[in-house]
């Protein structure tokens, strides 16, 4: 049809048809803005009906006629059905998604979902101009919604929930993806010897014996790695610096790549837990990743970090991150060598000046601290040496000092039952005196075989000791002496006195008090009765 | 465009050619009126002019289509305005393509939308009053209570016996009890029973060999299974030596070859 003219408006005039007979039926197919989609650049596209939902309404489980089947099943299963009213959905191919692919195997693919509601209210119309001039209107069917389908491997549901309970531990997320190709091609690797069904090899691969639940699983395969998963090997093999945290975990994954933090949010709060190391900054061991430390799980982290390292060193041998791992290496080494110095040293010895470096240290500062420490605790700590030689230490802070000796008196006391142990020789700078290991004391001369009760021991006579009769006989009384185990009690450095003095006194003491002598061991030892 | 395409296959001439379609929102009742359309498929007169720079369009309806109702009077009092104004809206940046759907499943791309547009009427009181009828007639309730003024006695009659306990009782009678036929018969029809399905009720067997059930029973024990539990529950089952079933499986592979 002619266009008229326009006689009384100012625009031209067209005639609108609505064709009656067309057979084609109308559908929009709608992208998003996002995906910047454009049709013209597509040159081949294939699309049908995405029937995987058949399955599922299909209920065709039991065979029907000879093997397998029972007379009356199908009248049985819709007696039972309207009993109790299940109302089962049809299964409308009009309604099923689409699946579009377009430019062949390795271009886009989509899936378009039916939207509903869209020809309730309002009818949709496309409006086309005809050669002539006409515009054609045809009504809309339907309207689908296109979204494009991750070609790329993706987690399932349940490894997905995994990943997202460990996302606080695990940094590199790249290598997430690389774990779990690795453990596929493993279990496919196992399968493949059993069966040679060559269609479904990535599948199965995939599945071993986990429970998969996928969409369209069954129908469209599984596309083979991409390029995506190449890149993420290049990027984990960049994470470098985060192998050291890995002890946890580590057990399970044989080649986990993850690295994770020590520590978890609040976490170690609250926990008592012994120094028995130095490396209080172990919560500066991580930083380079740059997270923030957490102080409460210091000792653990370096603890499990020196023996990851350990492990780590047989298994990572193929690793590439020479440089930083060397350098922890050393460090942890050093570190390693040196813890295993103090813990001959004392089990039970608390590290003061651990609280003095837990505030001071800043993240760099870690391997400094650490190299720092050991020489400084050879100094100050001139009590791992002098519990050997009964010398008082002169730095630690009394506070510290305080709450560790708690925590020493207790593991201490633990051992006190069993060994022997001499008189105050003790390091201790706080009033309570603790013994030590048998090592630690003297090479007793006189070999004591009775042991010191326990709550003998925490008498604190150690700093207020004045070489007097009274302390002489309250000692004589309590078990039989020595001289030489009396002059111990009497340090000079506690009594003030010089040694000959302190004999002197000790000889003076001993004629007035005229204690009874016994025979031990060809040791004469005085005892006092009362 | 014409030709058969493989299965699947999109035709993207359309798309190719970026042939530009408008998407318009058409009412409910104007879009019914257009079904009345005779055959040409005339419905009215579109008009695209420029007013203060943007563009007008608008649609009007044809005379003919404006009366709603199946006569084609006029002069019924409900008519469907003319003067349908376009309002035209841009896409926002979505892609719509618009693919057709043939009768023997073809697909092929017909364009791209460039315009979404609404069609709206220009409200007069006509209007008002068609809109007025269109919600009363939704109101309507699709389900409604009435109240009866007498209560029905016809259905729940007492009676001495039912008529389907009647008919029962008759055709009781007129079989007759069950005669117990040769064993050998029997075992012949269970066998082309069993040969059918692999399951089945005792009730079932009954009905179908009409025999009494303690001799069917006894046939069934020399014969065949009972499971009293897990599937197939309280269903007998030929013993292993009697039958020989193909699995499914085999069976659809022979029937696809």
């Amino acid at each position: 049809m002619a266009s008229l003219g326009s006689s009384s408006s100012s625009g031209t005039e067209y005639i609108v048809r609505v064709p009656k007979n067309t057979s084609k039926k109308y559908n929009i197919m709608a992208f998003n803005a996002g995906d910047k989609v454009n049709c013209s650049t597509w040159t081949q596209a294939r699309m049908e009906r995405d029937m995987s939902a058949r399955k599922i309404y299909g209920e065709e489980e039991t065979p029907e006629g000879a093997a397998g089947s029972e007379f009356g099943k199908k009248q049985r299963e819709e007696a039972r059905r309207k009993k109790y009213g299940i109302v089962t959905r049809e299964f409308k191919v009009e309604d099923q998604p689409w699946i579009l692919k377009v430019n062949g195997k390795a271009g886009k693919r989509f899936k378009g979902l039916k939207k509903g509601g869209v020809t309730e209210n309002a009818s949709y119309y496309i409006f086309t101009q005809c050669p002539d001039g006409a515009f054609e209107a045809f009504p809309v069917h339907g309207w689908y919604n296109f979204t494009p389908v991750a070609k790329h491997r993706t987690l399932t549901a349940e490894e997905a929930e995994e990943e997202w309970g460990r996302r606080n531990k695990v940094v590199n997320h790249f290598s997430i993806m690389l774990q779990r190709r690795l453990r596929e091609q493993t279990a496919g690797d196992e399968e493949e010897d059993e069966s040679e069904k060559s269609t479904k090899k990535k599948k199965s691969g995939g599945r071993g014996s986990d429970l998969r639940i996928h969409d369209l699983e069954d129908d469209f395969e599984m596309s083979s790695e991409d390029s995506d998963n190449s890149g993420e090997d290049g990027e984990g093999k960049t994470k470098a610096k985060n192998e050291t945290g890995k002890g946890k975990s580590k057990k399970k994954k044989n080649n986990d790549k993850d690295a994770l933090e020590d520590s978890d949010d609040g976490d170690y709060e609250g926990l008592e837990v012994d120094y028995m190391s130095d490396e209080s900054s172990s919560s500066d061991e991580e930083p380079e990743k740059g997270k923030p430390s957490k102080g409460e799980d210091l000792p653990k982290g370096i603890d499990e970090a020196s023996e990851s390292e350990e492990e780590s060193e047989e298994e990572k041998q193929n690793e590439e991150e020479a440089k930083e791992e060397e350098e922890e290496e050393e460090a942890k080494k050093t570190l390693a060598q040196t813890e295993k110095k103090k813990k001959k040293d004392s089990s039970g010895e608390s590290d003061s000046s651990d609280d003095s470096d837990i505030e001071g240290e800043t993240a760099s500062a870690l391997f400094m601290a650490k190299k720092r420490t050991p020489p400084k605790r050879a100094g100050g700590r001139g009590s791992a040496g002098s519990s050997r030689t009964g010398s008082r230490p002169g730095t630690p802070s009394i506070d510290s000092a305080a709450t560790s000796n708690t925590l020493r008196a207790a593991a201490s006391k633990l051992e006190q039952g069993k060994r022997q142990t001499q008189g105050p020789g003790t390091d201790s700078p706080a009033a309570k005196r603790l013994k030590m290991d048998p090592s630690s004391q003297s090479p007793a001369p006189s070999g004591k075989t009775t042991p010191q009760p326990p709550s003998g021991k925490s008498t604190p006579s150690s700093s207020d000791v004045q070489l007097t009769e009274e302390a002489v006989r309250r000692y004589l009384i309590r078990k039989p002496m020595t001289t030489k185990d009396l002059l111990k009690k009497f340090q000079t450095k506690r009594t003030g006195l010089s040694s000959e003095k302190t004999v002197n006194v000790l000889a003076q003491i001993l004629k007035r008090l005229n204690p009874e002598r016994k025979n031990v061991n060809d040791k004469m030892h005085f005892y006092l009765t009362e | 465009m014409g030709n058969m395409s493989e299965k699947g296959e999109v035709n993207l001439t359309g798309a190719k050619q970026s042939n530009g379609v408008w998407l318009v929102k058409v009412p409910k009742y104007l879009a019914q009126q257009w079904d009345k359309a005779k055959e040409k498929g005339e419905v009215g007169k579109i008009t695209i002019g420029k007013k203060q720079g943007k563009s007008q369009v608008c649609f009007s309806l044809n005379e003919e289509l404006t009366s709603v109702g199946a006569a084609q009077e006029s002069d019924t009092p409900l008519k469907v305005p003319r003067e349908h104004p376009f309002t035209m809206n841009s896409l926002g940046g979505q892609t719509l393509a618009v693919f057709s759907q043939g009768e023997k499943d073809e697909i092929s791309l017909e364009g791209m939308v460039v315009h979404r547009a609404e069609c709206r009427p220009v409200i007069t009181d006509n209007y008002m009053k068609l809109k007025k009828v269109q919600m009363k007639e939704s109101l309507k309730l699709q389900r409604l209570s009435q109240q009866l003024e007498r209560a029905i006695t016809t259905v729940f009659k007492p009676v001495a016996n039912h008529n389907f306990n009647v008919e029962y009782e008759k055709k009781k009678k007129s079989e007759g009890k069950m005669v117990r036929a040769e064993r050998q018969v029997v075992l012949d029809m269970l066998f082309s029973a069993f040969e059918k399905h692999q399951y089945y009720n005792i009730k079932d067997l009954v009905d179908i060999t009409k025999q009494p059930v303690t001799y069917l029973k006894e046939i069934m024990r020399e014969i065949g299974t009972y499971h009293s539990k897990g599937a197939h529950k309280s269903m007998w089952e030929l013993k292993a030596e009697y039958r020989h079933y193909q699995s499914a499986e085999e069976e659809e592979e022979m029937q696809t070859v």
